[in-house]
């Protein structure tokens, strides 16, 4: 649209963004300040900017003790991660499949992080992050290989029952998720899964499922039709066309669509809370920081919100560029 | 595609909706008429409609309900104004401002929303920032009452859920015609007018959109009042979800917790069927 030119307007105009946007990262800004304070310090009638910065608080949270060396592990850890992240950068060098090359990158760092514990003596906050990233992991991967089917099916097929289907999901969608967890904690209590990672990946997977289906669906749509065709005109099947030709050119929508529901099930409280009695994950985990009376609470939820934000951020920072997209396609199909 | 290979395709995922979506919301209906504790899951006892009725007659729970309406009524309507106001603003500057503006607005949208409601609430503990604002203005100590936690409720739910609005009013405002704006200002209309005229007439079926989904998502708003009460009764500040929570986790009346839900979810599809209707409409046409 066009520019106003008028100079006040415009400073108003600055001003104003500037002011929203201050309101949005204080939060952020001040929780990370918090969290590197000693409970003293973050309890001070004024605020405090300038201060010696403290680690203690993410070791009381991660560490039931510090090792002997601290510097060492860390180090070795970053070496350890470093050189993964590098690997997995230049994937396209080895003489396999990329696909190969990352799964082998994800399944090393996955059992880095699960036998850190028989070195290091870590808190029970080390295990809910464990307990996040498997829950995490397996929703996206059921979440996405059946999402895919569908969303393909969804999207080819001109039937009513297509609409229906997308509709009536989407209306499951809605409403609020109170009225399928009490139900699960119900079966969960009844058939012994309560407390474990599969019934929490399952209820999750399907909780997710309409909004899966939908957005693949649109990705799926923007995929011409002739390219299945011609591989089915030279004798594939529709499943194996779908599996060879379809799912590779499909990798950007996999990685939105899964960037959505890791954030989804990442966040997800409501049902984690209802259907875990112990094995929460890092988002029931960090709600118990929330209330408490000894001063050294603050600096404590400051960490372990800190903490938990993190992930979420490395991960969207990595792949921003799908995000927007995912966003925007959605908004404006709206 | 035909129809055998559609199902084919469809088949696990309609199963796992099925079972999981379909099956547990009428389970949740026979769960209602029943008498249930944690102590007779296995046993529940049939009690017919004596739950709803109990639900009807219990203050807290309309408590609640007036609490999540004066939560709908003053959040939605800010959120999506001060969204639309803040995307037009945006609309002004240049792409490369326009790119760490986006990044700081989505931050809170981005957060998980227990890690940002306990974010938020670290402004107004005893050394935080905003409480030492508080008290170098009025005078005297931010203190959680009734009327503070209500306030931080909304407060929050300000700050998290109008980047969504604002996106997708941004995304909607880059596909509006430049000619219709130009031809607007040879015509001579003021930059109101222009807004009045030609924009929100151009995002109404977004304003609508916008309207359904944050009036659903206010509804059954959950994580940010939980942590924000800190689960004490004391602040009166429940919203339905969480006094359906503390129904069945706390007190362990599950039987009556479901009948809370059920009633939810058919206030809910009062604002959901227009919804429905009208992405179906759109789906077909698209077809």
């Amino acid at each position: 649209m066009k520019r106003i030119d008028n100079r006040y307007a415009r400073a108003v105009i600055y001003l104003l963004l500037t002011a929203y946007a201050i309101f949005s990262v204080t939060p952020f800004f001040w929780t990370t300040i918090q969290s590197f304070k000693t409970p003293r310090q973050a309890n001070s009638r004024v605020p405090l900017f300038i201060f010696e910065p403290t680690a203690d608080n993410y070791a009381d949270l991660w560490l039931k003790s510090i090792p002997d060396d601290p510097f060492l592990v860390a180090i070795v850890l970053v070496a350890i991660f470093g050189f993964l992240v590098l690997v997995a950068i230049n994937a396209g060098r080895f003489p396999l499949p990329r696909g190969y090359v990352y799964l082998a990158v994800l399944a090393t760092g996955f059992a880095v992080l699960w036998f850190i514990p028989e070195y290091i003596k870590t808190q029970t906050f080390y295990d809910y992050f464990l307990n996040t990233i498997i829950v995490t992991a397996g929703t996206i991967c059921i979440s996405i290989s059946i999402g895919c089917l569908a969303g393909y099916g969804l999207a080819r097929y001109s039937g009513i029952a297509g609409v229906i289907i997308l509709v009536t999901a989407l209306g499951f969608r809605s409403l609020p998720g109170m009225a399928y967890i009490l139900p699960y904690w119900w079966f969960g209590q009844r058939s012994g899964l309560y407390d474990t990672h599969i019934l929490l990946i399952i209820t999750l997977v399907a909780i997710n499922q309409p909004f899966t289906i939908w957005m693949l669906r649109s990705f799926f749509m923007n995929i011409p039709k002739e390219i299945e065709e011609s591989a089915m005109v030279d004798g594939a099947n529709r499943l194996t066309a779908f599996i060879s030709v379809i799912i590779p050119i499909m990798w950007p929508g996999i990685i939105s669509t899964a960037l959505f529901t890791l954030l989804l099930a990442y966040s997800d409280f409501l049902l984690v809370r209802i259907l875990t009695q112990s094995n929460w994950t890092l988002t029931v985990a960090i709600s118990k920081y929330a209330a408490g009376e000894d001063p050294g609470h603050i600096t404590l939820a400051a960490a372990a919100a800190v903490s938990a934000a993190v992930p979420i951020i490395i991960v969207v920072f990595i792949f921003q560029g799908q995000l927007v997209k995912g966003l925007t396609a959605g908004a404006v199909k709206g | 595609m035909n129809r055998r290979a559609f199902y084919m395709f469809m088949s696990p995922s309609l199963l796992v909706m099925l079972t999981l979506m379909v099956f547990p919301l009428i389970t949740s209906i026979w769960l209602s008429m029943q008498y249930m504790t944690f102590r007779n899951i296995n046993e529940p006892e049939f009690v017919g409609l004596a739950n709803y009725i109990e639900v009807f007659e219990d203050l807290k729970f309309w408590n609640a309900f007036s609490f999540t309406m004066t939560y709908i009524a003053i959040a939605v309507p800010l959120q999506i104004s001060s969204g639309f106001l803040i995307a037009v603003l945006l609309d002004q500057v240049s792409r490369r401002l326009r790119g760490i503006y986006i990044a700081a607005f989505l931050m809170p949208f981005i957060v998980v929303p227990v890690v940002g409601t306990l974010m938020v609430k670290q402004l107004f503990e005893s050394g935080g920032i905003v409480a030492w604002a508080y008290r170098e203005i009025i005078g005297s100590r931010f203190i959680l009452t009734e009327q503070s936690v209500k306030s931080l409720i909304i407060i929050h739910a300000l700050w998290a859920a109008t980047p969504f609005p604002l996106i997708v009013f941004f995304a909607g405002l880059q596909t509006l015609p430049d000619e219709l704006v130009e031809a607007s200002m040879i015509d001579g209309a003021t930059r109101l007018q222009q807004l009045r005229h030609i924009m929100i007439p151009h995002l109404r079926s977004l304003f609508v959109f916008i309207g359904l989904i944050s009036i659903m998502d206010a509804y059954r708003v959950f994580d940010s009042v939980f942590v924000l009460t800190e689960q004490n009764p004391i602040y009166k500040a429940e919203v339905m979800m969480l006094y359906t929570f503390r129904t069945a986790m706390s007190v362990q009346r599950l039987g009556k917790a479901n009948a809370m839900s059920v009633i939810t979810v058919v206030m809910i599809l009062v604002v959901l069927v227009p919804f429905l209707i009208r992405t179906y409409k759109e789906q077909t046409e698209e077809r």
